[in-house]
């Protein structure tokens, strides 16, 4: 069956089942916390039914049968005829994530591809009422004595199933002993039988290293093998921490070809083979696109493709994984359609972004009547354009609003990160999240959704300690994450808070003199606070390994690169051994300005309103010269001072605005404060940035253009661009 | 004047796709559309449609709830939207006992095939159930309201409801005033009870049966019109409400007294006597003129072959005129026919087609309560 994008039909049914799918999946992550809440339950089976209805209006078979089994999966619970387990929310969670796939691959225009039939099959266990577990489900407890494995090692075949986990106590035991000597290994626990068999495992692993451009096969098979013997003939069921700490173990140490080898076999070794999970199988495709070179070549798809084919078992032939089962990222609706109600229009977002610029012009002009206004003392026409005035903030505000979505949309996807997050590396935490309401740009909301993942994980992994520590520590043994936006001003604060380990300033200071990002004097006169904003220093990551977890490639630097760019800031403060903050403000839009306007000479520059703490007069008497720099005092701190003129004047310019006299303006950029010598202050002004054209291309100290109130044209300074390109260091 | 139609659902999605197709229709206009159960109850008052599509599964009230309490309320033909799964036969019957007029597959492939056919299927089982006066705006006091709320399960393999709005007799019948004779039903002269039904079907057949006592003498075979997996829930029902038994036939079913045999959905039932022994043959059948599975022709003129003029052969509510050949040919054999009147008929189709042949037009509840007697 073709998929019409097109369709509106289609456009429509995405629009609704991306938004349910996305509640589901905070719905879903609430339920472990309540799982007896019948309200809960309810919703969760009606968005499976909404889900399939309309996935059957359109015939879209796969979508349907999935939902179906989900449905009815909660047609038992919430008759009461079974209870929440952590099998069943694991299998229910995959059942999502399989119809998000789904979702993920008609919104692309693909044909949906069935979910895994196993999943299918153990989700159908759950949906008869009873407390049976499937047996491929059963909890991962169980160990059962090495002996024993033996007698069952054939019956896991038969049964289709593998009858256990391996506990990840046993599985890091495993990686230990194989880190330091192979032979050990064979002490491993050896766990379980099941699909897949080692020489496809190998392949499989093959396949890894050959887009990872490390190493050939392993070597040491045959030694390694050896567990296998002894342990007699077991194989075991990896669950996605364990795979995790396999990939890390393969990109993380591994550089050389030998030692991944050997991490590789590690795996293996506990047994013959390996029935690899979705979860599991995920996040190789993670690994392996984060990691290489992205999913869009052919021959990572290829691989992709052929993977799951080796690595479903002949009990299950039909189990083909999806080719698009890269990550499951929450669907994004095309749309801020609110189911519920009709009144609802859908308009293109280009459409509302083009309105949205013609407010922008529209605003110029009233800054230009109003100048003009200035100037004339016809007391009618004042009224009038006090009038337009008001009427023009309404319209861009009521504009604005059309454009603006709850940050509901990012913080949706948290609860979720975060139980499988602590679930992977055995951590508990609950997650808190507060002013999910709060609006904001829809440009904004999605610029924010990276960022805000990022850090989150961030504070998962690096902030919240293991349960024994807290424990130890006096703390009870969950830590909270708390997320909370609000509106302040024109401005949304986010804050990110852990009760973790919270940040050793000492260890900061240490680790930047180590990574040679500055000398010891430079760390040693940092305060707790500057120390802190190390962490967002390009190339600097305290933790020893990069984990899967916050290490996705990006670093804290990106994030505020990122968070600069939507011209907001990033503040984070922390107590060791009771948390950190993380303080995030960003605008309310990105399409209205509101800067600074400065005169430099015959010049007009805005500064961004964002970045300015603080305007004084420059007093010469303040500055001093130290180490080559100019500084100027601000309440007994030193701030660094710069003339714009140098920067921004031609040199016959300069002569007019003379130094030594001018207004000092504090900036804060990386949360370090700046004063700027401008000759004279003009005034707050709303300005809609204006891009530079094509002839003032590569201008990285300016952020754009705009029109004045007085008709002329003034740059916007990107204040840390203009810093970092002409201030020497430390920027 | 179009038929006012208000379309309850939780889904948006549903809720439009519902709309284009009765708004495609010249005949249907979609007055307002609720969200849930609750607004269903108030849009109802306010809006007064002549015929309301409702969902089951919907937050805050449910469709059966909001089917009950509009039906207390302001009684107006109700279609519910079911899936077509055991939970959701369930559900469907709840929501005919509580009201309801009649369902369909909330997965319109379920109804048709053809999407054109489907479209013109859900237009025109709206526009026959707007028909009938049945739905006075004021209920008449004397019927309970059990009756007012029978219902008609949608047959999920019967396209042929075009011709169903209109009684399907070709020659037109003297009205139900012609009750013939009274002669009171004496279980002695029958081998066994045949019943056929279809629109308002379940809510009638559990009027009749309930009524019948546990010593009923006779054996009974049923054929209600109703999508597979429908037909087992509904028998269990059936079976928790009446004092005789009464489950969903089985390949080589033997019939007994006080056992009443429901015909599967997507089967076609029929009884075969040997030896003296009454069993039910049950088949999948492919034959593309049987427009209804089951089908109350092909049970009757199996009855009619193994007993001949000693069945008694009943025909209550429903659409088109399914039962006519299979009367015809007993009547022929001088069996007899009963089959239920206009008034108390949720659709007068059926039953009119074979009111020209039956022995005895009858108000529903006079049914079983004559069944009943005698026994």
């Amino acid at each position: 069956m073709a998929i019409d994008l097109e369709d509106e039909i289609l456009q429509d049914f995405l629009v609704e089942a991306g938004e349910i799918l996305e509640l589901l999946s905070e719905q879903l992550v609430d339920l472990e916390q309540s799982p007896e809440d019948a309200d809960l339950l309810n919703a969760v089976f009606r968005g499976f039914h909404t889900v399939k209805g309309g996935a059957g209006f359109l015939a879209l078979d796969p979508m349907v049968d999935c939902c179906h089994v989900c449905e009815d999966v909660f047609n038992v619970l919430r008759n009461g005829e079974r209870a929440v387990s952590s099998g069943l929310m694991d299998c229910v969670l995959q059942g999502l994530d399989s119809v998000q796939n789904m979702f993920a691959e008609i919104q692309s225009g693909i044909d949906p591809t069935p979910a895994d039939p196993d999943l299918l099959a153990k989700l159908k266990v759950y949906s008869v009422p009873g407390d049976n577990e499937p047996e491929d489900a059963a909890s991962s407890a169980a160990s059962e004595p090495v002996e024993s494995v033996a007698e069952e090692a054939s019956i896991p075949e038969s049964q289709e199933v593998a009858p256990r986990d391996a506990t990840d106590d046993e599985f890091d035991a495993l990686l230990d002993a194989m880190d330091s000597e192979t032979s050990e290994s064979s002490e491993a626990p050896a766990i379980d039988g099941d699909e897949i068999t080692e020489d496809e495992f190998e392949a499989l692993l093959d396949n890894i290293h050959g887009k990872g451009k490390h190493g050939g096969k392993p070597e040491g098979t045959e030694e390694d093998s050896t567990p296998a013997e002894t342990g007699q003939a077991d194989s075991e069921l990896i669950s996605d921490d364990e795979f995790d700490a396999l990939l890390d173990q393969m990109h993380g140490k591994g550089k050389g070809p030998t030692a991944t080898g050997k991490a590789d076999v590690a795996a293996s070794s506990g047994g013959d083979s390996e029935l690899i999970s979705d979860d599991e199988f995920d996040a190789l495709l993670d690994q392996m696109h984060g990691k290489g070179k992205g999913p869009t070549t052919g021959a990572d798809e290829d691989s992709a493709t052929s993977k799951p084919a080796a690595a479903k078992p002949a009990a299950q032939p039909t189990a083909a994984k999806p080719v698009a089962q890269t990550k499951p990222a929450p669907a994004k609706p095309a749309a801020p359609a609110k189911p519920a109600a009709e009144t609802s229009v859908r308009v293109d977002t280009e459409r509302l972004d083009d309105i949205m610029n013609l407010v922008g012009e529209l605003v110029l002009v009233r800054n230009r009547l109003q100048t003009l206004r200035l100037n004339m003392a016809e007391g009618q026409i004042t009224q009038a354009i006090t009038n337009l005035d008001m009427v023009t903030a309404d319209l861009q505000t009521s504009v604005m609003k059309t454009r603006m979505q709850p940050i509901k949309k990012v913080f949706g996807r948290f609860p979720r990160v975060v139980r499988d997050l602590s679930r992977s590396i055995n951590k508990q935490i609950k997650l808190e999240m507060m002013g999910e309401e709060t609006d904001l740009d829809k440009n904004l909301v999605e610029a924010l959704a990276d960022p805000l993942v990022h850090l989150v994980r961030n504070a998962v992994d690096h902030g919240i300690e293991l349960p024994d520590d807290r424990e130890k520590k006096g703390k009870p043994r969950e830590g909270i994450v708390s997320l909370a936006a609000t509106q302040e001003g024109d401005h949304i604060l986010l804050t990110i808070e852990d009760d973790g380990a919270g940040m050793d300033p000492e260890v900061l200071r240490r680790k930047a003199v180590e990574k040679g990002l500055m000398d010891e004097e430079t760390a040693a006169r940092l305060d707790n606070k500057e120390c802190f904003n190390l962490i967002f220093m390009a190339g600097f990551s305290t933790k020893e390994e990069i984990s899967d977890i916050s290490g996705r490639g990006v670093g804290m630097d990106v994030v505020k690169t990122r968070i600069t760019q939507l011209n907001g800031s990033l503040d984070i403060d922390s107590e060791l051994g009771k948390g950190s903050v993380l303080t995030i403000k960003v605008p309310l839009t990105l399409a209205i300005l509101p800067t600074l306007m400065i005169a430099l000479g015959d010049y007009t520059y805005a500064l961004p309103l964002a970045n300015v703490n603080e305007i004084f007069e420059l007093e010469t008497r303040k500055t001093n010269v130290v180490d080559g720099q100019l500084m100027v005092m601000v309440r007994d701190k030193a701030v660094p001072l710069f003339y714009l003129s140098k920067w921004l004047l031609k040199p016959g310019e300069q002569a007019a605005s003379g130094d030594g006299k001018g207004q000092v303006i504090i900036v804060s950029v990386a949360n370090r404060l700046v004063g700027m010598v401008t000759d004279s202050v003009i005034g707050q002004e709303e300005v809609v940035i204006k891009p530079l054209g094509a002839m003032l291309q590569g201008l990285p100290e300016f952020a754009g253009s705009t029109i004045t109130g007085d008709g002329g044209i003034a740059l916007i300074i990107d204040v840390p661009s203009l810093l970092k390109a002409r201030a020497n260091k430390g920027f | 004047m179009a038929i006012r139609v208000l379309i309850v659902d939780d889904s948006g999605f549903f809720r439009r796709r519902l709309t284009e197709i009765f708004n495609a229709d010249p005949m249907i206009e979609v007055v307002d559309a609720a969200v849930d159960g609750k607004d269903a109850i108030a849009k109802a008052q306010t809006c007064r449609p002549d015929v309301i599509t409702m969902d089951i599964e919907m937050p805050v009230m449910n469709g059966i709830d909001a089917t009950r309490e509009i039906m207390k309320v302001r009684p107006v033909p109700i279609i519910m939207f079911s899936s077509l799964t055991h939970e959701g036969a369930k559900a469907t019957l709840d929501a005919l006992e509580a009201g309801a007029t009649d369902f369909l597959p909330k997965r319109f492939d379920d109804i048709s095939n053809d999407k054109a056919e489907a479209r013109h299927i859900l237009c025109s089982r709206v526009k026959s159930l707007a028909q009938p006066a049945r739905f006075a705006r004021t209920p008449p006091p004397t019927r309970p309201v059990s009756t007012t709320a029978a219902s008609r399960p949608g047959g999920v393999t019967t396209p042929p409801l075009r011709q169903s709005i209109s009684p399907a007799t070709p020659k037109a019948v003297t009205p139900a005033a012609v009750i013939k004779t009274h002669r009171a039903f004496n279980p002695s002269e029958y081998d066994l009870v045949a019943i056929g039904t279809s629109t308002g079907g379940p809510v009638a057949l559990q009027d009749v049966l309930t009524q019948l006592p546990a010593t009923f003498s006779l054996p009974l075979l049923l054929v209600q019109h109703m999508p597979a997996k429908f037909t087992e829930a509904f028998a269990a029902r059936l079976n928790q409400l009446c004092k005789i038994e009464v489950r969903e036939a089985k390949d080589n079913d033997e019939l007994k007294p006080g056992l009443a045999l429901l015909a599967p959905g997507g089967m076609q039932m029929r009884l075969e006597k040997r030896a003296g022994r009454m069993r039910v043959k049950i088949t999948e059948e492919t034959d593309p003129m049987q427009n209804y599975k089951p089908c109350v022709d092909v049970t009757f003129e199996s009855v009619n072959s193994s007993v001949g003029k000693r069945a008694l052969g009943i025909i209550l509510t429903g659409m088109g005129a399914d039962g006519r050949e299979g009367c015809n040919t007993l009547k022929n054999s001088g069996a007899t026919i009963w089959a239920q009147d206009e008034t108390t008929s949720t659709i007068y189709g059926m039953p009119q087609a074979v009111a020209n042949i039956a022995e005895q037009i009858l108000p529903l509840k006079e049914i079983g309560k004559k069944l009943a007697t005698n026994t």
